[in-house]
């Protein structure tokens, strides 16, 4: 789901067609570049005042924490005991880790799965609160709802409410004379089921689509509305570009999310309480992570799957913003 | 003070009035901010093409809103329910109690917990809204080589899960002598989030640029800039930031958990789940008091949330550049 | 990227400032310069990880230990215990005093020195080892040594709905374990389908958590008693966990019982017994005084799970406490640990539970201590709440006496997580029992020899 350039059929409705890889990406910053010493620092140093928070957390607080695990990675390491150096050795246990591959197909399809459907959910939910007027505090109220809900609670009610028996959703499907599946242990139906399960909590990106939304100049829908673009059309050709910077920023950072999905999966399959059934299905990445660091104790194996997620999603995100640079659409730009 | 809440400057004051920086601004940055004015701020409901589709826009919504609120709905009718009615699936209880209710109340020192976690909450969502604001200018106007090296870093730190990097982290506010305190919970937040960092960069790069660059021909410093006309341009943006880390961290177990020992300097999640262990004890588990747990966590950001979102997004809309 | 060199090398340097404080604590911080005597009079803080004060039967016995503790400060750390929270406490050189653990937790912590051997406290504070329940005891010693101070049991008792019973013509002899193919037969006459859907499940064998019961009940055991060989693959195994699936597949399969066994409103008035929805299953005995909470007038019959021998049998499980190595306080930790599985802490929380449950005008039925002596005490005291309640409480403490379970395993977690997985695997049709549980075998064996390798590397 990204943003199509718009087409100039719009008029003036539309901003400027964009050069190609003219658009500003997240990290094509073209300097004037020059040679002498120190330009650098000229150049830089108003930003760094206003980066020094960051650099400065980073630093304290961060790059020592992601350091030291990539040096637990290379360990054998309990946390109980000091870590032994084993070199990459865990690197090697890994590619003939089958649990590993599973964990990462169901993480990959999961993500897959979800974030154009999260996307498209958020947008059409944002779109129709845009329209609401009045009564647009009371709903964003409550789709947010689920958002602010405990995990602990949403996993048991997921439980619940997709039992393939007696849960409303399949109640609801039955009126539509579908027969629901077994969405809470057939393991086909798991993941999807977990799918629908975290739409519930799309709420957040509602909110920042709203946001974007309400920032889009009145004036280009006057245009649009002239030029006599439909509700679609207009969609297409103004909406959907002049909130793009906040539709890729749902993107990536629900597929990094994604990649890391954990809470309502582990609630309602592999936490403490009242079931022993894990299902295969529903072991994502961090479950696994997290089952290896804190139930076997290995840390320096969990370290190093860790840092295998973290190349995937980097690899990912990467080339998210390299598609984003023809795609995305800032304001900020037009000169 | 926090940016985003309550009052701001006016983004123009009337010509030649002196900002609070003493400087006076000349009719040049109006001039520049007036042309941008239309792009920027539109009406709040000025978008109503027909009744028609917003009465379609309200049945949609209403269809929507109750898949999203019936499962709360049923949480809050399991909350004043006996033990043996929690999983009947009514809508309104057979048995209509109170009792969990004031079970909760008479175990656990509840006043004290939601004093501590609103005092969390608040330094941590004000702390994080002006530091990632600050951090996401730095990379949104400012050009320099490196730049997208550094936010990939930025981006980095997301990417790897939390479960290795927190033990690490712990030994450092051990290290500082902080673990036991509420200081761990919040003050990470000094230093900006990636996630808001990423969010209110994409809101300011989506601004036109020649409104800052006019108020740097006008004399304006870099800070003057950020704060005085930046600032109160994504304020839509930074009520978001605020509503989002209020939720996280008014839920945030995790730390909680490791961070805190005495059940005195307890955050409501980590009381609950102190109250609820002891409920689920030997398997046998208590669902009535874990459901009312969760009620009683969610119900006052649920408040929150509501009047805060009222006021501050519906209040951009309409605020700023009309006057 | 030319600025990044810069950035890591001031990281680098960072860590090098902080990279003095970040070493586990294991196996050093012993308690060979701790002075266990019963008679000493003891002081300073202890901090208790794992445990909550909520109850009666918790707070009578907290009572008593802390007046045998008498200057001790003691501080709970509420909540059970979460590895996450210890493990921190751990990596930091700060562990709490005293750890509230699960039982089968015991072992992987034991084999990786994160816990004391407590032959001096239980020498120094005279702890009577032998009066805890033999099968509690061997969950908490690993190689010889006893890690854990023991307490409460949970064991399994046959519960069935006698309406249904006799309604199809089975008796509660026919599925109580000690004849699986009359079993077997049971469930398909009780058992009701229709159209692909479960209306009464016949006999829930209530996997995949009961394997090792079943395991137990036909002779076998899951782990060798020394904890140095898994015995996932022994034809014990393979058949019980062939004919508890089998049960599964009689009635449309594991997803389908499932699905219906979650959708019934398992605590309260909905359950599967009060509403004639099962015939029977095996239980821990906690379930009897749900179900006469809520459900009083169910048609219930009770027995023991039976062996093939038709001994009764029960897999137990329950709670320790246990020493971090390099905790603060060990003579006050072995003190507590004493006075809270004492019998007269025992005798006390009875009392207030009997209290309790006559201001209720309920009957009190028990508290599985793992203390037999307390045990014993505890069962005269027991009211009376008619039938079939009674039976359920005399099944109880008969399961009790006869109680089994697998020793400290030092890759606890590890190995059960193989045993799920199998039976998982088995129970969505993806392998066959044999193959499943020749898999599960492979890695239990690898994990159980690099933990003891491990151990051994310790020493």
């Amino acid at each position: 789901m990204t943003a199509a350039a718009p087409s100039a059929a719009a008029g003036a409705a539309t901003p400027a067609a964009r050069r190609p890889g003219g658009a500003e990406g997240p990290d094509a910053s073209r300097p004037v570049r020059s040679r002498r010493p120190g330009s650098w620092w000229r150049e830089a140093r108003p930003a760094l005042l206003f980066l020094s928070p960051w650099i400065i957390g980073f630093l304290v607080f961060t790059a020592w924490p992601m350091i030291y695990s990539a040096y637990l990675s290379l360990t054998d390491y309990d946390v109980i005991n000091s870590p032994e150096f084993i070199g990459v050795e865990n690197y090697v246990a890994m590619a003939s880790d089958d649990k590993l591959l599973l964990a990462l197909g169901n993480t990959a399809l999961f993500t897959l799965m979800q974030v154009p459907l999260y996307v498209v959910v958020s947008l059409i939910l944002a779109l129709l609160l845009d329209r609401a007027g009045r009564a647009s505090g009371f709903f964003r109220t409550v789709f947010f709802l689920p958002k602010m809900t405990p995990p602990v609670a949403v996993g048991v009610l997921f439980l619940l409410l997709f039992n393939g028996q007696n849960g409303i959703v399949n109640t609801v499907l039955g009126w539509f004379g579908i027969d629901g599946p077994a969405w809470t242990t057939d393991p086909a139906w798991v993941k999807p089921g977990l799918v629908f399960m975290s739409l519930w909590t799309v709420g957040a990106s509602v909110i920042i689509l709203l946001a974007a939304l309400r920032n889009v100049p009145e004036m280009l829908y006057e245009s649009a509305r002239l030029d006599g673009a439909g509700f679609w059309r207009t969609a297409w050709n103004v909406t959907v570009p002049m909130i793009s910077p906040a539709l890729f920023f749902i993107i990536v950072v629900n597929t990094i999310a994604g990649f890391q999905t954990f809470d309502e999966a582990y609630t309602a399959f592999f936490g403490s309480g009242n079931t022993t059934y894990s299902n295969d299905a529903a072991l994502f990445y961090v479950i696994y992570l997290f089952q290896q660091a804190f139930g076997f104790l290995n840390m320096g194996y969990a370290s190093a799957l860790a840092w295998l997620l973290f190349v995937v999603i980097m690899i990912v995100t990467a080339i998210q913003l390299v598609v984003s640079r023809r795609l995305v659409y800032y304001e900020g730009d037009r000169k | 003070m926090s940016a985003g809440v309550g009052v701001t400057p006016p983004l123009v004051p009337p010509a030649g009035a002196a900002d609070a920086k003493g400087r006076v601004r000349t009719a040049g940055s109006a001039d520049a901010i007036a042309e941008a004015e239309p792009r920027l701020v539109r009406g709040p409901s000025r978008r109503r093409r027909s009744r028609v589709g917003q009465v379609l826009a309200w049945i949609a919504l209403t269809v929507l809103g109750i898949v999203f609120v019936y499962p709360f709905v049923w949480l809050v009718s399991a909350s004043f329910k006996p033990r043996g009615e929690v999983f009947d699936n009514r809508l309104i209880p057979e048995t209509f109690t109170f009792d969990n209710y004031v079970q909760v109340w008479q175990e656990a020192p509840l006043a004290l917990w939601l004093l501590n976690t609103v005092i969390v909450t608040v330094l941590a969502a004000t702390t994080v809204t002006i530091s990632s604001a600050m951090v996401a200018w730095g990379f949104a106007y400012f050009r320099f080589r490196g730049r997208g090296a550094l936010f990939g870093l930025v981006l980095a730190t997301m990417m790897l899960p939390g479960a290795v990097t927190m033990i690490p982290t712990f030994l450092i506010w051990n290290a500082l002598g902080q673990v036991g305190t509420l200081t761990p919970l919040w003050a990470g937040n000094l230093f900006g989030s990636a996630f808001y960092i990423f969010l209110i960069r994409q809101f300011f790069l989506g601004l036109p640029r020649d409104l800052f660059d006019a108020a740097r021909v006008d004399g304006a410093n870099q800070w003057g800039v950020f704060w005085h006309i930046a600032v109160p341009l994504a304020k839509p943006v930074l009520a978001v930031t605020l509503i989002f880390e209020v939720q996280a961290v008014w839920t945030d177990l995790m730390r909680a958990l490791i961070y805190l020992r005495d059940s005195d300097t307890f955050t409501v999640p980590r009381g609950l789940k102190a109250l609820v262990d002891a409920y689920g004890f030997g398997g046998e588990w208590h669902w009535e008091i874990i459901v009312t747990a969760s009620v009683i966590t969610t119900v006052p950001m649920i408040i929150v949330f509501f009047l805060a979102q009222r006021k501050i997004i519906d209040g951009v809309a309409s605020s700023g550049l009309k006057g | 990227m030319q600025r990044t060199p810069i950035v890591f090398g001031l990281a680098a340097a960072t860590a090098l400032l902080l990279g003095g404080c970040a070493v586990g604590t294991g196996g050093s911080g012993g308690d060979a310069d701790a002075e266990y005597d019963s008679g000493s009079d003891l002081s300073g803080e202890l901090s208790v990880m794992g445990f909550s004060a909520v109850d009666e039967v918790a707070q009578a016995r907290i009572d008593v230990a802390e007046t045998e503790l008498g200057d001790v400060d003691v501080e709970l750390i509420e909540g059970e215990l979460d590895l996450q929270q210890f493990l921190s406490a751990v990596a930091s050189g700060e562990p709490p005093s005293l750890l509230y653990a699960d039982r089968d937790q015991i072992g992987s912590l034991a084999a990786r020195g994160a816990i004391l051997p407590l032959e001096r406290c239980i020498e120094g504070e005279g702890i009577e080892m032998d009066q805890f329940l033999e099968s509690a005891v061997g969950q908490v010693t690993l190689d010889g040594e006893v890690y854990g101070i023991p307490e409460f049991s949970q064991v399994q008792v046959t519960m069935a709905n006698a309406d249904l019973l006799q309604a199809a013509g089975v008796t509660i002899e026919q599925v109580n374990g000690s004849d699986r193919a009359a079993m077997t037969e049971a469930n398909r006459k009780l058992a009701k389908t229709s159209g692909g859907q479960v209306q009464v499940i016949g006999v829930d064998s209530k996997l995949p958590e009961f394997l090792p019961l079943w395991v137990a009940g036909a002779g076998g055991s899951l782990i060798s008693d020394d904890a140095k060989t898994a015995q996932l693959d022994s034809p014990e195994a393979v058949e019980a966990l062939t004919w508890a699936v089998g049960i599964y597949d009689d009635q449309g399969g594991f997803s389908a019982v499932k699905a219906f066994r979650d959708s019934a409103d398992f605590f309260g008035e909905g359950n599967q017994f009060a509403t004639n929805t099962l015939g029977a299953m095996p239980m821990e005995q906690w379930y009897l005084n749900v179900l006469n909470d809520v459900s009083p007038d169910a048609p219930m019959a009770f027995d023991t799970v039976r062996g093939t021998d038709g001994e009764p049998i029960a897999f137990t499980g329950g709670s320790a406490w246990a020493i971090p190595s390099g905790g603060d306080n060990p003579e006050a930790a072995c003190r507590w640990a004493r006075a809270m599985t004492s019998t007269d802490a025992w005798r006390a929380a009875a009392e207030a539970r009997l209290a309790a449950r006559d201001a209720e005008g309920k009957p009190f039925t028990g508290i599985l201590t793992g203390n037999q002596v307390a045990d014993e005490e505890i069962q005269g005291m027991v009211t009376g709440g008619g039938e079939p309640w009674d039976s359920g409480v005399e099944a109880m403490y008969e399961a009790n006496d006869h109680a089994v379970a697998m020793p400290a395993n030092p890759a606890d977690a590890e190995f059960e997580d193989a045993m799920q997985d199998a039976v998982n695997r088995v129970l969505n049709g993806q392998a066959e029992p044999e193959e499943a549980l020749a898999e599960a075998q492979e890695k239990a064996q690898k994990a159980l020899d690099d933990a003891w390798a491990e151990l051994e590397d310790g020493d």
